[in-house]
């Protein structure tokens, strides 16, 4: 019976370890009024920006000229089919806390993997956009046209602007996707762990 | 304030009050320095206020509150990594040894905790969950409802977790 006597003794020594400090909770009632706030202002900015993008797609549509209201019917699509494709990618993946070590861990893969199709399709996305500029100024040129020999500066500096965007959106991608494949690897060790029951070194 | 949202608040301050020193425990297997731990002890209590309206008894409080726990604590270990402490270099570092009498003992004491609390640390992630509910005394089934395994899966991968806690201790078989 050595090991049971290891086993009280670690009991023990494990029942002694401090508890929390005598404020931990004021300082959990202060986190939970912070948050609140921060909800409610979050609420409050999203639909403030929301409303704001309609009203200037709709002022756009009736005052600016045909590309204007490409432009601003572009955008609202875009922002759209956007907000709907991520709400549908990552369904299922809140509150996954709630649930036992394996079926969190299952849906922490799942979110990891929501994720990085979003990523790609952001990837894509923002390539269309860059096709669907380029049609809409060929289109117009016409009228583009004009304006760039009046303003040749202007343009360029929106050219070398555009320009500059895209390889640090890119960038950017790129490496958030580097750590969202080393977070996958991490899950999928756990799951195999806990599978396996064998145990890897997770630090 | 509304009624529901009192007896939300009140129902919360009773589960912390029944859980703080088990939550404690529990970010001590997951976070070595006493600073960030005690923002991982806030973060668990946070994720239980949050999840805490959905609730509706599928299991028992204290299984519920475990779950939260040691998700909450996987995610930390991995966002944090932080470089293992070594069994060697490990001191006392935030216990302060007691005053009363016998002070040489309560030393040994702090240290065998210290080591223990180390070598938990130091266990794969799901060996080290399964150590932390066996100390804290749930049951088979209980781990399990935790976990997503069954009972005998729970025995089997006990048995080999307390194995390599006494290799990490340094106890001969």
């Amino acid at each position: 019976m050595i090991e049971d006597r290891e086993l009280d003794i670690w009991r023990e020594q494990w029942s002694r370890i401090a508890g929390p400090s005598p404020r931990f909770q004021r300082e959990i009632q202060q986190k939970i009024r912070r948050q609140n706030l921060r909800f409610l202002v979050g609420n409050v900015v999203t639909a403030i920006g929301f409303v704001g993008m309609l009203i200037f797609a709709v002022v756009l549509r009736r005052q600016a000229s045909w590309l204007g209201a490409w432009w601003a019917t572009g955008i609202s699509a875009l922002a759209l089919v956007s907000a709907g494709y991520r709400f549908w990618i990552l369904r299922g993946t809140w509150h996954p806390e709630t649930q036992s070590t394996r079926a969190f861990l299952e849906l922490w893969h799942r979110r990891v993997q929501a994720r990085l199709r979003l990523l790609e399709i952001s990837v894509y996305v923002s390539l269309g956009w860059i096709v669907f500029c380029a049609v809409l100024t060929a289109v117009n040129w016409r009228t583009i046209g004009r304006d760039v020999k009046a303003h040749p500066r202007d343009w360029l500096e929106v050219l070398v602007a555009c320009l500059l965007m895209q390889p640090v959106l890119w960038f950017g991608a790129a490496w958030i996707r580097r750590r969202k494949l080393a977070e996958l690897n991490e899950v999928k060790k756990a799951l195999d762990e806990l599978d396996q029951g064998l145990g890897t070194s997770v630090p | 304030m509304s009624e529901s949202r009192r007896a939300l608040e009140e129902r919360f301050e009773r589960i912390l009050v029944a859980h703080a020193a088990a939550i404690s425990r529990l970010a001590h297997s997951y976070e070595a320095v006493a600073s960030i731990r005690e923002e991982l002890e806030q973060e668990i209590a946070m994720a239980i206020w949050k999840a805490l309206p959905h609730f509706r008894g599928e299991c028992s409080e204290r299984t519920w509150v475990f779950r939260i726990a040691h998700n909450r604590g996987l995610t930390h270990v991995w966002s944090r990594r932080p470089p293992h402490q070594p069994l060697e270099d490990l001191e006392e570092a935030d216990e302060p040894v007691d005053p009363r009498p016998h002070p040489e003992e309560q030393a040994a004491q702090t240290h065998q905790r210290a080591r223990l609390m180390s070598a938990i640390q130091s266990l794969p992630v799901i060996h080290r969950q399964m150590i932390v509910l066996m100390l804290e005394g749930l049951s088979h089934a209980e781990m399990g409802e935790v976990l997503g395994i069954s009972e005998n899966n729970v025995a089997v991968r006990l048995t080999r977790a307390k194995k390599v806690l006494k290799d990490a201790m340094g106890v001969k078989p």
